[in-house]
């Protein structure tokens, strides 16, 4: 197996040229969308280009302050991307968002180079920033899903929550079946990819792998790592949002403090 | 008889807005108080106040001459029994909802059955199990009534508790809850007679 074919900019644009086909698509059936596939194909080329050129000095120097940098300044732009999904607004949603980040990300990809793939030092960028990206990547999504579920709960079903409050209930008793239902939407997404995974789908890492010429039994078990640590991280990530959103709408005395809550302007 | 439930110098302000300053009102044991005035001057805000899903800007309330803090809210809550205006839906079914109220670490295990209270409203036992948005206005009035009795509270604060009965069935409500003590808003001064209740009128200071 040899590594992969070089890849010239000449060869990316003609990639590009794909998304014409979206650009046409959004003329013919007026979707209203070429602007916005004009800016994500952008965004697309800049961020991963310019993650490129970041990653190589990172990887190169292997300095433990660079790489937690790093790390530190994914964590904030995921947790940035995350309530970009997110409809309302309350004080105190983006420490949410990036502290659950934060504890979901660093504690898996922790538990993986230390433990799983034992890496040699265990914040060695080569692993460790590749893993915390894939893992973030995914983690983002359920944080959006699970806090857009419960905070249009929370706000539309606020006269069940009040007269369960009214009824004698404590703020976790009120809110439990809100929490419960958002982490559960959070988590359906990886959910039902562990389930057509192999099946259907190559996931990135395992197409980059065998494309890198890994030996494709290896790269399975890679992926499977990947995969639980992700859904970990998912969970753990997506109930801290849900929990320390929830309960900051709520005050000592256990009334729905519902004001709090701003709709988004779009 | 002596003062259950008792407030002082309650003032809610919404914005710049005050609905009501200095309120003061005391509730005996057994006996009736009506709140009227007219739409917009605090009434069901009074009563969410004297329920603590409202905070008030000023004032004090005292159940049994202690504040809520020293009950626990939740307690509070349990025993100091809001039913609010306008019968709600909530999810599910009233059978399913009062599964859920029983699960509630407040909840006491040997109050009044809610199917017995709703069955004395003349409300069909089939009722429990349809779902709460395809039951009328007054059939979840009188549903959410017999829930909040369930909590064996001491004191009902109750938001135009009869608004959508028809006259026999407000005569059957004011039977089931002759001699307790409640805090009614009502528009209705034939009710108030009935009631034999003292007055807070709202918006005439």
């Amino acid at each position: 197996m040899s590594g992969p074919i070089p890849l010239s900019a000449l060869d990316v644009a003609l990639a590009s040229s794909l998304l014409l086909l979206h650009g046409l698509l959004s003329a013919w059936l007026g979707l209203g969308l070429t602007r916005r596939v004009g800016v994500a194909a952008l965004r697309s080329v800049l961020q991963l280009t310019l993650l490129g050129y970041v990653l190589a000095p990172v990887l190169a120097w292997e300095q433990p302050l660079l790489v937690f940098l790093l790390g530190g300044i994914m964590i904030m732009i995921g947790a940035r991307e995350a309530l970009g999904r997110v409809s309302r607004s309350h004080r105190g949603l983006f420490s949410s968002a990036l502290g659950a980040l934060a504890l979901g990300g660093i504690t898996t990809t922790i538990l993986a180079t230390t433990v799983i793939v034992r890496v040699q030092p265990w914040w060695s960028p080569q692993y460790l920033v590749p893993l915390l990206g894939m893992i973030l990547g995914n983690a983002l999504t359920g944080v959006g899903l699970g806090l857009e579920r419960s905070l249009d709960q929370l706000d539309t079903g606020r006269v069940e929550v009040e007269l369960l409050l009214a009824r004698g209930a404590t703020w976790w008793e009120a809110s439990r079946p809100v929490v419960a239902d958002a982490i559960r939407t959070g988590l359906i997404p990886i959910l039902n990819s562990m389930s057509v995974v192999g099946l259907v789908s190559i996931p990135g890492m395992m197409t980059g792998q065998i494309l890198g010429g890994v030996d494709p039994v290896l790269a399975a078990r890679y992926q499977i790592v990947i995969l639980f640590l992700i859904a970990g991280a998912i969970a753990v990530s997506t109930a801290t949002a849900v929990l320390i959103s929830t309960s900051s709408l709520f005050d000592a005395a256990h009334r729905l403090r519902i004001h709090r809550l701003q709709r988004k302007r779009r | 008889m002596s003062a259950v439930l008792e407030a002082r110098g309650l003032t809610r302000r919404i914005g710049e807005r005050i609905l009501f300053q200095g309120l003061g009102l005391t509730l005996r044991a057994g006996t009736s108080c009506c709140v009227q005035g007219a739409s917009g001057t605090g009434k069901t805000q009074l009563l969410r106040l004297l329920a603590g899903l409202d905070p008030a800007d000023e004032g004090t309330i005292t159940l049994h001459g202690r504040p809520p803090e020293a009950w626990g809210m939740p307690t509070w809550r349990a025993r100091v029994a809001y039913v609010p205006q306008g019968a709600p839906i909530v999810s599910a079914t009233p059978a399913a909802w009062r599964a859920r109220l029983e699960t509630l670490r407040t909840h006491p295990p040997d109050g009044p059955d809610p199917c017995e209270v709703a069955a004395r409203l003349s409300l069909p036992q089939a009722a429990w199990e349809q779902p709460w948005a395809s039951l009328s206005g007054g059939e979840r009035q009188r549903l959410h009534l017999a829930l909040a009795l369930s909590t064996a509270p001491e004191v009902l604060l109750l938001d135009e508790p009869t608004a959508a009965l028809d006259p026999a069935l407000v005569g059957a409500v004011e039977a089931l809850l002759a001699g307790r003590t409640a805090l009614w808003v009502t528009h209705d001064p034939a009710q108030i007679e009935r009631l034999g209740a003292d007055v807070i009128s709202m918006g005439s200071r």
